[in-house]
C-alpha cells in the first residue's frame, strides 16, 4: 500500500515549484515573486551560530564579511553577465542546532531568494542537507568532515580543518628534529576527534612516538588541571593541543606553564595568544606553533596569496571590533572572494553555473595559493580545496609564519597512514554513522 | 606515582574549594527560603565579570575587585529576593521558572555587554609553590583555597555565635516555629540571600583569572552545585562542605586516571544512589521535600 | 451546538493552516506540533504532582531507538515509531524502580540525575550511539500518494499533517485516560495521597503508570523529531531544552488539559517568530528570560486562567443580560 514514488528531480523540482507558486499566490508575503526577481541585489546566506557557546565560529565570520561587502560594493559590486549588482548578507543564527538550521536554511533559501549560503558546519550540516538536496542550493563549510559522496552541493572552500594540521608537525619535524616524544589532548566532540586522528598521523610520519593515548577531555571542562597533570606525568618533548577552542587552549597552557612544562607545544589555533602571552611569559611562548597567521603579517603580501589586501582587512576589522580577531574573522570572507570570482567568469550566481566554474580545471584560486579541488579519498568527493597552508610560530611575543606546506604533497607522501588513523577513529567518510 | 598522586591531591583540594563556597551558597538559599535558585551558577558568573571588568579593564587592585565582587553579586541576591523569590514564596515552582528566566537574562547581560568570546584576566602572580619537580600549586590557586576556608569558617562562626545566625538556623529547620518566635522571615530571607549569592560570586571572582570567563559558564557550575548538595543533604551546610570535598576528589581521581565524561557519570551515579539509599543526604536532616 | 461545529472547524483551520505560512514558518509548525506532544504528555506526569527534570531525555530514549531500529535493524519506518515510543516507556518502567521511591523535589533532581546519565552514556559511546556527533541519515517517512494528496515527506506541509494525526491521536488518548477512572486516581494520588492509600490505592503502581504512559508519548515525540530532521545527538535533548518544556508548563498552567499547549504555542512563536523578525538576535534570551519572570509573577495561575476568564465572561454574559432585561 505505501510505495516510495520514485520521483526524479526534476519532477520533484516541479511540484516544489507548483505548490510554492500555489503557497505564493494565497501566502500574504507573494514569496515565489521574490525567489524569482533578482534585482539589483544578490543575497548571501549566512546560516552559522550567532549566540550560544559555538558563536565564536560564527559571529566573527559574519563580521568580517561585512568589511568585505562593503568593499566590494563600494567598487561597484559584483559583475555579472546582466549587470552589476550590489551584495548584501542574510544571517541567519543556527544556534548551532540542526532543527534550526533546517529552518534557517528554508528560511534563506526559499524566503529570502539567497544565491549562495554559508554554513559552519559540523552538527548543523545533517539539518540543513535535505533543503540544501532538494533545492540544488550551493552550500559552503568550514569543516570538510562534512563533505560526503552525496553532497555535491557542499563545498569546503577555505578552511582545510583538520588536514591543515600535518604542515605544522611536518615543519615541527624539519626543524627540530631532535623532539621525539609526544602526548595529546582534545575536546570530545565533531571537532576534536578528525583531527586528533591527522595529529596521529602526521606524529607517525615524522617517527614521533606517542607516549599515550590521545586525552579526551568533556567540552564542559573548565578546571584543567587533573588533564595536564595526567599528560605531563610522561615528561613529553611535545605537547599537542589538537584542535581545542580559545577556551581551552587558554587554561591548559596557563596550567602548563604553572605545573612547569618547558617543552614544545603545537596546537591549530591560539587565538589571543597575546593574552597567553600575559598570563604565562614571552619565553614560555616562544616557539610555539599553530596554524593560524594575524592578517598584518608582511608573508601575506606575496603574489601568490589570494586574499584581497589582508594588512588592511587586518586593520579594518581591528578598528570595527577591537581584540576579536580570530582564526575565522577572514575565511568566509575568503569564501566570498572565491565564489565572487566564480560567478563573475560565468556571468551568473545561479548555483550550478558557479559551482560549475569554480571547479573548471580542477584548480582553485585558495586565499593561501592555487589549490587543487580534493578529497575523494578522506571524504568522498572532490569538493575540498587544498593546497599550501601556513604554519605560523610565536617569535618574541609576535606571531610569523615561517613557510608553506603543501597538504597534497604530504597526503601523496603518508596518506595511507592518515587513511589508517582516521579509520580507527571512526572519521572515514564511509563509517559516519 | 607518588609525584602524580600529590599533584592530583592539590588539583583536588583546589576544586573542593571553590565548589563549596558554590555550594553552601546554594544550600543557605535552599535552607532559609524553601527556593531552588537555578540562577545561582550565573551569579558565580557574574562574580567573574566583576573582576573583568574591575580588574582586568580598569586595573584596580584584585582584593579590590574580588571584594566588590562579593558586595555586588550578594546585591544582586537581595535583589532576587525582593523581587522574584518573595512575591513567590508560596509558589515554589513558580519561584523556579523565575529563576531560570533570571538566568536568561543575566547570561543576555554578559553577553551584551562584554561579547561572547572568553574574558582575559592577567594573573594576579605568577608565583609558584614547588614542592617537587612535578608537584606545585600556583599562587593564585592557593588564594582560592585560603580564601575558601576563611570565609566557610567566618560562615560557621556567624551561625554558631551570633543572633542572626541562629535565626537562619531557626528558619531553616522550621519556618513556621520561628515565625512564632519573631524571626522575621523577610531579614532572614534577605540574609541567606545575600550570604548565598556572595559566597557564589567570590568563588567566580577569585577563580575568575584561573578558568575561561564567558557568559555561559555558570552552567557546569550549577549541576555540579545540585549533585554536590543532594550527596551531602539538603539542609546541611557542613554536609555540603563535606559532599563538595568527597565530590571535588573522586572527580579529580577519576578524571585523573581515567576520562572527563567518566567522572561525570560517577558523579551523578553517585547522586542517584545516594538519593535511592538515604534522600536525604549523608548528613542531612530537615526534611524539606 | 458549539461542541458539533467546534471540532469540525477546528480541524478545517489546522488543515488549512500551513498554506497561509511562509516556508520557515511552515517549519517551525512541525517543530510545534511535535513539541505540543511532548509537554501534554509531560502534563500527564505532572497530574500525580510530580516534576520530572528528565522528561526530554526520554524523547531522546524514543528518538534514538527509532533512529537505530531504522537503521540497524531496517525496520519500517512508522512501525520503528511505535517501537521507539514503547522502548522510552520500557525505560521509564526500568527507571521508576528507583526513582519513584522519591518524590517532590528529590525525585525532581533524581529524575535530572537518571537523564544526564542516559545522555552521557550517549555522548560517551560512539558505538552505537554515535557519541557527540550523534546518529546522521536517519531514515524519513516513506513517501506515499493518497490519491487526493502526494505525501512527500520532506516537505514541511505533508510532515505536518502526518505528525498532526499522530499528536491528534495521542492527545485524544492522553485526554480519555485522564477522564477515566484511572486518571481521576493519577489526581486522587496527587492531592490526597494518604487517604488514597488508606482507600486501597497503590499509590507507587499509579504514579508509575502515570510516569511510563508519559514516557511513552515523550518517545513518540521524539521519534517524529528524529525522522523529519534526520539526524539527532545529545545536545537535542538536554536540560535547556528541559528547561523550555518546564516553563511551557508553567507559564500556560497545568490546571487544565489545554494550559501547556498555550504555554507550548505561546512561547514558541514568541521566540522562533516574533524575537527573530525583530532583529534582536542577542537580546532574544534576554526578552525571553524577562517574559517568563513577568508571567510567573502576574499571571501566576498561567496563560489557561486568561482564556478561562475569557470564557467565564462568555458565559455570564448573556445570564446578566437577561437579568438586567
Amino acid at each position: 500500500m505505501f510505495r516510495k514514488l520514485g520521483l526524479s528531480t526534476l519532477s520533484r523540482r516541479w511540484f516544489l515549484g507548483a505548490a510554492a507558486s500555489v503557497a505564493g499566490a494565497t501566502a500574504v508575503s507573494g514569496l515565489s515573486t521574490r525567489v524569482m526577481a533578482a534585482g539589483k541585489v544578490i543575497k548571501i546566506g549566512f546560516l552559522a551560530p550567532l549566540t550560544g557557546p559555538v558563536s565564536a565560529w560564527g559571529k566573527p565570520g559574519l563580521d568580517g564579511c561585512e568589511i568585505w561587502a562593503d568593499w566590494i560594493n563600494a567598487a561597484g559590486g559584483i559583475k555579472l553577465a546582466d549587470g552589476n549588482y550590489m551584495v548584501e548578507f542574510v544571517a541567519y543564527d543556527n544556534e548551532y542546532d540542526p532543527a534550526k538550521a533546517r529552518t534557517g536554511a528554508t528560511k534563506l533559501i526559499r524566503e529570502e531568494g539567497v544565491s549562495f549560503v554559508m554554513m559552519l558546519g559540523g552538527d548543523t550540516w545533517p539539518g540543513a542537507q535535505p533543503v540544501a538536496d532538494k533545492t540544488g542550493m550551493l552550500f559552503s563549510t568550514l569543516l570538510p568532515s562534512d563533505l560526503a559522496p552525496d553532497t555535491t552541493t557542499l563545498i569546503a572552500p577555505t578552511e582545510v580543518h583538520p588536514i591543515y594540521n600535518v604542515t605544522g608537525v611536518e615543519w615541527l619535524a624539519e626543524n627540530k628534529p631532535d623532539l621525539k616524544t609526544a602526548v595529546m589532548c582534545a575536546q570530545d566532540d565533531a571537532l576534536g576527534l578528525p583531527s586528533v586522528a591527522t595529529y596521529l598521523a602526521a606524529f607517525e610520519a615524522e617517527g614521533i612516538e606517542m607516549l599515550a593515548e590521545p586525552l579526551l577531555f568533556d567540552p564542559a571542562t573548565t578546571d584543567f588541571a587533573p588533564v595536564v597533570t595526567k599528560l605531563l606525568a610522561k615528561s613529553p618533548q611535545i605537547f599537542c593541543l589538537d584542535t581545542c577552542y580559545s577556551d581551552y587552549v587558554h587554561p591548559i597552557c596557563e596550567q602548563l606553564f604553572q605545573q612547569g612544562y618547558k617543552g614544545q607545544i603545537i596546537s591549530c589555533t591560539a587565538d589571543f595568544y597575546d593574552q597567553m602571552i600575559e598570563k604565562t611569559s614571552v619565553e614560555f611562548m616562544e616557539g610555539f606553533i599553530f596554524q593560524f597567521p594575524d592578517f598584518d603579517d608582511p608573508a601575506l603580501n606575496a603574489d601568490f596569496i589570494n586574499f584581497k589586501d589582508p594588512n588592511k582587512f587586518y586593520e579594518e576589522y581591528n578598528k570595527r571590533h577591537p581584540g576579536e580577531w580570530g582564526a575565522v574573522s577572514w575565511e568566509y570572507a575568503s569564501i566570498m572572494d572565491l565564489w565572487k570570482a566564480a560567478a563573475e567568469k560565468a556571468g551568473s550566481a545561479e548555483p550550478a553555473d558557479v559551482l560549475a566554474a569554480m571547479k573548471e580545471g580542477g584548480k582553485g584560486q585558495h586565499a593561501f595559493g592555487t589549490a587543487d579541488w580534493w578529497g575523494k579519498d578522506l571524504f568522498g568527493i572532490d569538493n575540498a580545496l587544498v593546497g599550501d597552508w601556513p604554519v605560523v610560530v610565536i617569535e618574541g611575543g609576535k606571531a610569523r609564519i615561517k613557510g608553506f606546506k603543501s597538504i597534497p604533497e604530504w597526503y601523496a607522501k603518508h596518506g595511507d597512514l592518515l587513511k589508517k588513523h582516521m579509520a580507527a577513529y571512526g572519521q572515514m567518510w564511509d563509517q559516519r554513522t | 606515582m607518588v609525584e602524580l598522586l600529590a599533584q592530583t591531591g592539590l588539583n583536588a583540594i583546589y576544586a573542593a574549594s571553590y565548589m563549596s563556597l558554590v555550594a553552601v551558597g546554594l544550600v543557605l538559599i535552599f535552607g532559609v527560603m524553601g527556593v531552588i535558585n537555578f540562577a545561582h551558577g550565573e551569579l558565580y558568573m557574574l562574580g567573574a565579570y566583576a573582576v573583568v571588568g574591575l580588574y582586568a579593564d580598569f586595573q584596580m587592585p584584585f582584593i579590590f575587585a574580588i571584594a566588590v565582587g562579593l558586595v555586588f553579586v550578594g546585591v544582586v541576591g537581595l535583589g532576587m529576593e525582593r523581587a522574584l523569590f518573595r512575591p513567590l514564596r508560596d509558589n515554589p515552582l513558580g519561584g523556579l521558572v523565575a529563576s531560570i528566566g533570571f538566568l536568561m537574562v543575566l547570561q543576555a547581560l554578559a553577553v551584551m555587554g562584554f561579547g561572547v568570546r572568553m574574558e582575559h584576566v592577567p594573573p594576579v602572580t605568577q608565583e609558584v609553590i614547588v614542592f617537587s619537580e612535578k608537584v606545585r600549586l600556583a599562587v593564585p590557586r592557593l588564594f582560592v583555597i585560603i580564601a575558601a576556608v576563611v570565609l566557610l569558617t567566618a560562615l560557621w562562626v556567624f551561625l554558631k555565635k551570633t543572633r542572626f545566625g541562629w535565626a537562619l538556623r531557626a528558619s531553616a529547620q522550621d519556618p513556621e516555629a520561628a515565625a512564632l518566635q519573631g524571626i522575621s522571615i523577610n531579614q532572614t530571607s534577605r540574609i541567606a540571600m545575600f550570604i548565598g549569592a556572595g559566597l557564589a560570586g567570590i568563588a567566580g571572582a577569585l577563580t575568575a583569572p584561573l578558568v575561561s570567563v564567558n557568559p555561559y559558564m555558570g552552567h557546569s557550575v550549577i549541576i555540579t552545585a545540585f549533585i554536590v548538595i543532594i550527596v551531602g543533604g539538603i539542609g546541611s551546610l557542613e554536609g555540603a562542605v563535606i559532599a563538595a570535598v568527597a565530590y571535588a576528589f573522586i572527580h579529580t581521581i577519576v578524571t585523573t586516571f581515567w576520562d572527563g565524561v567518566i567522572a561525570n557519570i560517577v558523579g551523578l551515579s553517585l547522586m542517584l544512589a545516594v538519593l535511592i539509599v538515604k534522600p536525604t543526604g549523608l548528613f542531612g536532616t530537615a526534611d524539606r521535600a | 451546538m458549539l461542541h458539533i461545529l467546534g471540532w469540525p472547524a477546528l480541524a478545517a483551520a489546522m488543515i488549512a493552516l500551513p498554506h497561509g505560512l511562509s516556508f520557515s514558518q511552515q517549519e517551525i509548525l512541525v517543530f510545534l506540533t511535535i513539541n505540543v506532544l511532548l509537554v501534554t504528555s509531560y502534563r500527564l506526569l505532572t497530574l500525580t504532582g510530580e516534576w520530572s527534570l528528565g522528561h526530554v531525555v526520554m524523547m531522546g530514549v524514543g528518538a534514538y531507538a527509532s533512529a537505530l531500529y531504522t537503521k540497524e535493524l531496517g525496520i519500517f519506518v512508522p512501525l520503528s515509531m511505535l517501537l521507539g515510543a514503547v522502548t522510552a516507556a520500557l525505560i521509564a518502567l526500568i527507571l521508576s524502580f528507583p526513582l519513584l521511591r522519591m518524590k517532590g523535589f528529590y525525585f525532581l533532581i533524581g529524575s535530572f540525575a537518571a537523564g544526564e546519565i542516559i545522555r552521557l552514556l550517549w555522548k560517551r559511546f560512539r558505538n552505537p550511539f554515535g557519541g557527540p556527533k550523534g546518529i546522521k541519515k536517519i531514515d524519513p517517512m516513506p513517501d506515499f500518494d493518497a490519491g487526493f494528496y502526494s505525501f512527500d515527506f520532506f516537505e514541511p506541509v505533508s510532515y505536518y499533517y502526518f505528525a498532526l494525526v499522530v499528536v491528534g491521536v495521542s492527545l485524544w488518548i492522553m485526554w480519555r485516560i485522564e477522564r477515566s477512572p484511572v486518571g481521576l486516581t493519577f489526581h486522587a494520588v496527587h492531592w490526597q495521597d494518604k487517604l488514597a492509600e488508606a482507600a486501597g490505592v497503590n499509590v507507587r503502581a499509579y504514579r508509575t503508570r502515570a510516569f511510563v504512559i508519559a514516557s511513552g508519548f515523550a518517545g513518540l515525540s521524539g521519534t517524529l523529531l528524529a525522522h523529519y530532521i534526520g539526524t539527532i545527538n545529545p545536545n537535542s535533548f538536554d536540560v535547556e531544552m528541559m528547561v523550555f518544556v518546564l516553563t511551557w508548563a508553567i507559564v500556560g498552567g497545568t490546571a487544565t488539559f489545554y494550559g501547556p499547549i498555550i504555554g507550548c504555542i505561546v512561547l514558541t512563536i514568541l521566540n522562533e517568530i516574533v524575537l527573530r523578525e525583530m532583529g534582536f538576535e542577542q537580546m532574544r534570551p534576554l526578552i525571553y528570560g524577562l517574559l517568563l519572570i513577568c508571567s510567573v509573577l502576574f499571571l501566576p495561575k498561567g496563560l489557561e486562567s486568561v482564556v478561562q476568564g475569557l470564557l467565564a465572561r462568555r458565559k455570564d454574559s448573556p445570564a446578566s443580560g437577561e437579568e438586567k432585561a
